[in-house]
């Protein structure tokens, strides 16, 4: 579904991604783990168009999207999920869930969206006139999430959703995005420094350090290499 | 007889401070969705004023007519000006937006002189005026404070009720944000920079009811300086924010012309400017953030 090819890209004359290639099949989660500062966000960022590819090629759907601008990748199926702190927070759960449905084709299935983002998050029908400023780091990640579900979108990239939170809300999240593959059928790339969490959730494995994809596999081949965890998950 | 006087120069101060509200919505909008300054700011009132100016001369229209055409002016050098430079210079330091609008403006005052020549120039539309007991108003500035209000309550309906208005409200909240929702986040700053330049320029329409010595290419300078004092009042960021702090600097500057004329020694005039500037430095040692910003 998503075919990322030798990309390279950065911030000013500071050069982050190396070349990482990869693929995402249809209906799977893709995780790509590392520590801090191995350019895991800066791939995402740069798959989606906010930082600009400066070689490379990215593919969606058998389309080049290398040079596509944010909002009509959005238009095509594809969304990002960014840390909590990227919401409106002037404005209340159900504004933020409406944004997420601002394009054409999202508003006509705004009722049916609305409908499976309560079912998925029963929290956020309560809080739907509160300010999402004031809900808690765990709720905020929610918002995100359901935020991105109401553009209607085939493809989500989320953007270490673990961070911040609890371990036990860590869990409902990941739990959240296993469901997203199965009940919602959506294709997921995920980028996250929490491994344990990565290697139930995952199908796929990439391993991220320096701008550079060090290993690629299975999770339950990746746990048993003892190497790639020591050298590049520190666990 | 002191009670009437200040009553009558409250209200008008309160009429003139709609205006000066309506006008420094634009600079605020600007400022809160791309953090640029519009050091131009005065030069782009200039050219409402000269809208007005040709509307009432070469074609006999009520100027008041004019509004609407100096929004859609003020939109097109808008979209003008943000596609050759702001669109560039966002990402950049400060200054480098700051001095292309400082350029822009003398550049726009230049154009203006050409055509028009440096002197001052005035017309005169009457309408006839009105007694309020402690003063008296032409009906023409009444238009002026009706129609600023008027043009406030639009752009809040706009921004908080219509699709597009929430859009861009959730740029200014997180651009990030709003990227992933789909939004155009580069078409909003264009679209926002152009509807603050519109807002300002019919501004400078409704400007010229209230300047009896008339208008030249030379004359948004003073306007600028008390927008600057203006946005700050109203807390920089928000367009109505603005508005209200457009009806306290009114309302300061004409009640201040009061008590600054009682020293005969004073020219008032010069006193109010000097004053405004005084309140500027003391909002921005005691409350940076700006007057009425409740956060």
């Amino acid at each position: 579904m998503l075919k990322v090819d030798k990309l390279v890209s950065g911030y000013g004359p500071m050069q982050v991604l190396w070349e990482p290639s990869l693929n995402v099949k249809k209906g799977t989660i893709t995780s790509v783990l590392g520590p801090n500062g191995a350019g895991k966000s800066t791939l995402l960022w740069t798959i989606f168009g906010t930082v600009k590819p400066w070689s490379g090629k990215i593919y969606f759907e058998g389309r080049d999207i290398t040079f596509t601008p944010p909002h009509e990748k959005v238009n095509m199926g594809m969304t990002l999920v960014p840390e909590g702190k990227h919401l409106f927070k002037g404005m209340t759960v159900y504004e933020n869930l409406i944004m997420g449905a601002y394009r054409k084709e999202a508003e006509e299935k705004l009722q049916e969206n609305l409908e499976l983002v309560y079912t998925l998050f029963p929290i956020l029908k309560e809080r739907a006139q509160q300010k999402a400023g004031s809900l808690s780091g765990g709720q905020q990640q929610m918002v995100t999430i359901a935020r991105a579900l109401m553009t209607n979108p085939k493809f989500i990239m989320l953007d270490e959703p673990s961070q911040g939170l609890a371990p036990k809300i860590v869990l409902e999240v990941f739990e959240t995005i296993v469901k997203l593959k199965e009940e919602v059928g959506l294709t997921i790339l995920l980028v996250e420094q929490n491994a344990e969490a990565s290697f139930d959730a995952a199908d796929y494995i990439y391993v991220m350090h320096e701008g550079h994809f060090k290993a690629e596999g299975r999770p339950e081949d990746i746990r048993k290499s003892k190497e790639v965890r020591e050298a590049y998950l520190g666990i | 007889m002191v009670g009437h006087q200040l009553a009558g120069n409250l209200i008008q101060g309160l009429i003139l401070g709609a205006v000066y509200g309506m006008a420094t919505m634009g600079l605020s909008l600007i400022f809160g969705v791309l953090k640029v300054v519009n050091v131009g700011h005065g030069a782009f009132m200039m050219v409402g004023a000269f809208l007005a100016l040709s509307t009432f001369k070469l074609l006999g229209l009520p100027p008041v007519l004019a509004v609407p055409v100096a929004f859609i002016v003020g939109m097109l050098l808008g979209f003008i000006f943000y596609r050759v430079a702001i669109k560039k210079l966002i990402k950049g330091p400060e200054l480098s937006s700051l001095l292309a609008t400082f350029a822009f403006g003398i550049i726009l005052e230049e154009v203006v002189k050409l055509i028009y020549g440096s002197e001052h120039r005035g017309y005169n539309w009457a309408l006839g005026k009105f007694s309020l007991g402690v003063t008296v108003v032409p009906y023409t500035k009444l238009i002026a404070f009706v129609g600023s209000i008027l043009v406030a309550v639009l752009l809040y309906v706009w921004f908080n009720r219509t699709k597009a208005g929430k859009a861009l409200r959730s740029v200014v909240e997180d651009s990030e944000g709003a990227r992933v929702c789909g939004i155009n986040v580069e078409w909003e700053y264009a679209l926002s920079f152009a509807i603050g330049l519109g807002l300002t320029v019919s501004s400078g329409v409704l400007l010229t009811l209230f300047i009896p010595v008339g208008i030249n290419p030379y004359m948004g300078g003073h306007y600028t300086l008390k927008a600057f004092v203006i946005a700050v009042l109203g807390g920089l960021e928000s367009p109505y924010g603005a508005f209200f702090g457009g009806l306290i600097f009114g309302l300061i500057e004409n009640g201040s012309y009061l008590l600054f004329s009682s020293f005969p020694s004073l020219e008032p005039f010069a006193m109010t400017r000097f004053f405004s500037f005084v309140m500027l430095l003391i909002i921005l040692l005691i409350r940076p953030e700006g007057l009425l910003k409740t956060k």
